[in-house]
Formats: structure tokens, sequence, C-alpha cells
């Protein structure tokens, strides 16, 4: 008998099982991305802060200011808007605002940062800049589990309905 | 046979336009300022203050350059000298569009930074940087209006006194407004494509 066709049934049946696998792993990762999802899971955006008239005499005499945050959680790649009101200058980490204006700073980087900040009374403000579960970041769990996947099933099936057993009943 | 050839040409046709969308889009995106962007541009408050040569330096004689200005002192160990030398790449860098820019540098030790010693110092990097530095009451001013912190810090050393001082980089452009501020740390190579889209807009 041809090789080629010896081979026939295990490539058949790997076919299967890869379909199978492809399937089982995207619903386990799309339901897994449902639930752990959360507020912050999504595409980059212009997050705006504004530091109100006053804000620096509030600092001084040790008074909050109610409208700033002290943490605040960013996607990779979000734009952060600084609208300076106040009547001097502020800065918030690599962010300096002149008096009256606006700056804005591009999230380049993942990670925790606590950053010096003109307009808090602890004089911090914590940033959290996250990686956003994007499509391509689903299709590589997909693409390293699926194969995974596919190869323990296979192998297993083998051991459990080997081939040639199937062929005779 | 007719048939296949127009096809042929239609598949071409199409492949083109496709191809010229491609280009044209990447030719036409905005470019997008690394650093932080001062959006929109606001005046920058206006200093006079003597350079290493003894002459006036005002910020608004500027108009029609960009200025680049640091905050820094001669004594310093770490932040003040990587910022000269980027400074130096960026200018190297711009090739003949080095005339539309001024580097600047401010003393935030006007005690120890004589303008003799200013320009001494920045010849080690680059003759054509301007160091400036006034009496203490006038670089307050500019200090202020820079949001500029400094301290000094005794360290107990024969070198003397450190001072602590805000790192970031000011870029003005040929207008004479607040632009770009730059945390130190940032690539020069970013800084140099700011600076060079700042003198292409002017």
């Amino acid at each position: 008998m041809n090789g080629k066709y010896k081979l026939r049934p295990y490539l058949i049946r790997l076919g299967i099982v890869l379909a199978v696998s492809v399937l089982i792993v995207f619903a386990f990762n799309e339901i897994s991305y449902r639930i752990q999802k959360d507020e912050h899971d999504r595409a980059p955006e212009t997050v705006s802060l504004v530091i109100p008239e006053g804000t620096a005499a509030s600092i001084e005499n040790d008074e909050d200011v109610p409208t700033i945050p002290s943490e605040m959680v960013f996607v990779l790649g979000d734009v952060l808007e600084v609208e300076n009101q106040d009547n001097v200058s502020h800065q918030l980490g690599p962010i300096w605002v002149p008096p009256n204006s606006t700056a804005s700073l591009v999230m380049e980087r993942a990670n925790k940062f606590a950053y010096s900040c003109s307009f808090q009374t602890s004089r911090y403000l914590n940033l959290d800049v996250r990686q956003p579960t994007t499509v391509g970041t689903r299709f590589t769990g997909l693409a390293l589990a699926a194969p995974t996947l596919t190869t323990l099933v296979f192998l297993y099936s083998l051991l459990v309905f080997p081939v040639d057993k199937v062929k005779k009943q | 046979m007719f048939k296949s050839k127009l096809g042929t040409v239609g598949l071409g046709v199409v492949i083109g336009l496709v191809l010229v969308l491609v280009i044209w889009q990447v030719f036409t995106q905005d470019y997008t300022y690394q650093g932080s962007l001062i959006d929109p541009p606001v005046p920058a408050a206006d200093f006079d203050l003597t350079d290493q040569h003894g002459q006036t330096f005002r910020l608004s004689d500027q108009h029609g350059k960009v200025v680049l200005i640091f905050f820094g002192y001669t004594h310093c160990p770490d932040v003040c000298p990587v910022t000269l030398s980027e400074f130096k790449q960026i200018k190297s860098k711009l090739g003949n569009q080095v005339d539309d820019i001024s580097f600047v540098f401010i003393t935030v030790d006007p005690e120890r930074d004589t303008l003799e010693k200013l320009g001494d110092h920045l010849a080690n990097f680059d003759a054509g940087f301007i160091g400036l530095s006034g009496d203490r009451s006038s670089l307050e001013e500019v200090w202020m209006s820079f949001g500029v912190y400094q301290a000094k810090q005794e360290t107990g050393s024969a070198a003397g006194y450190l001072v602590d001082h805000t790192a970031r980089v000011y870029a003005i452009d040929v207008d004479g407004n607040w632009r770009l501020t730059y945390p130190f740390g940032m690539e020069s190579d970013k800084l140099f494509q700011g600076v060079r889209h700042l003198i292409q807009e002017g």
C-alpha cells in the first residue's frame, strides 16, 4: 500500500482535531475575555483632567482638590490632556502646563507610575497604564493554545481509538 | 482573449490606485509630537538675561527661531551634561537648519556659574550654545514663569553643594510660544524629530 494512503486517516483525524481544538480554544478565550473584561479594557482615547482655578492656593493650605482623583487608570495609547485653569503653571511628571492652557501626553509605556504632581496635596499622582486586550492579543492566545491542545487531543485519540481499530470496525 | 486582457488591465489599475492611496495616507498623516504638547500654544513668558559673552539675551528677540531651553548648572554631575550632549547630537543632525534654532542653558546656580564659567563649560559641548545667567531675583522670575524647581543640597563633599532642579527641556516655536516640553531621559532622536517639525512648521 502507498505511504500516502497510510497517512490519510491520520491526517483526516488531525484535521478534525485541529478544527475542534480551534473552536474550543476560541470559545474558552472569548468566555474568559468577557468575564475578565473591565471598564479599562478598551480602545485608546483622550482622557481629560481639569485643574480648577485656585488649585495652587488650595494645595498651599493643605486642602484637597475634590475634582482631581489620586489615581488614574489608562490603556496604552491613551492621551492624557491636562487643562490648567489656574493662574500658575502646574506639572504632573513629564507634563508641564502653563497657566490657562492645555498640555497633553501620549501614554506610551504600560507600567505603574507615581508622578510628582503640583495639584495634589500629597504631591503625587499614581498613573496605572495598562496594556489593553486587543484582537491581536486574543489571536495570539488562540495561536499559542490551539496547536498545543490539538497535539494533546490527537495523541490521546490515537491511544483511545487507534486508527486501525476504527477502520476494522 | 480581449476579456482576459481587460481583466488584467483592470486589476493593474485597482492595485495602482490602492498603492497611491496607501502612499498618500503615509505622507499626509499628521505628525504626532512626542513629549508633552501644549495645545493650543501659549506665548512664552519673555525675559532678559545675560549670556556668556556679557550680551543681553531677550527671548522675544528669538522670534523666527525655535528655542530649546534647559535649566541646569555647571557643577551638575549627571543630568545637565547628558542633556547638553543630547543638544549637541540634535544640532549635528540638523544640517542646514541649524541657523533656525537656539540652544539655551539657563543657570539654576548663579552664585557659582559666572559668565566665564558658563562659557567655558558650554564650549566643552558646543561654543554656539547660549549660556544665561543674571542676578538671583531676575533668575527667580524666569524660574517661576517656567515652573522650574531648584534647591541647594549640601553634600559635605569637597566638590561643594548640589542643586536639585527641574530637568525638562522646553521647546519654544518660531512664534515665541511654549509648544512642547520633554522630560529628562527622552531619546534625543525624538527631540530631534520634534525640533525639526517645529522648524518646518515655521
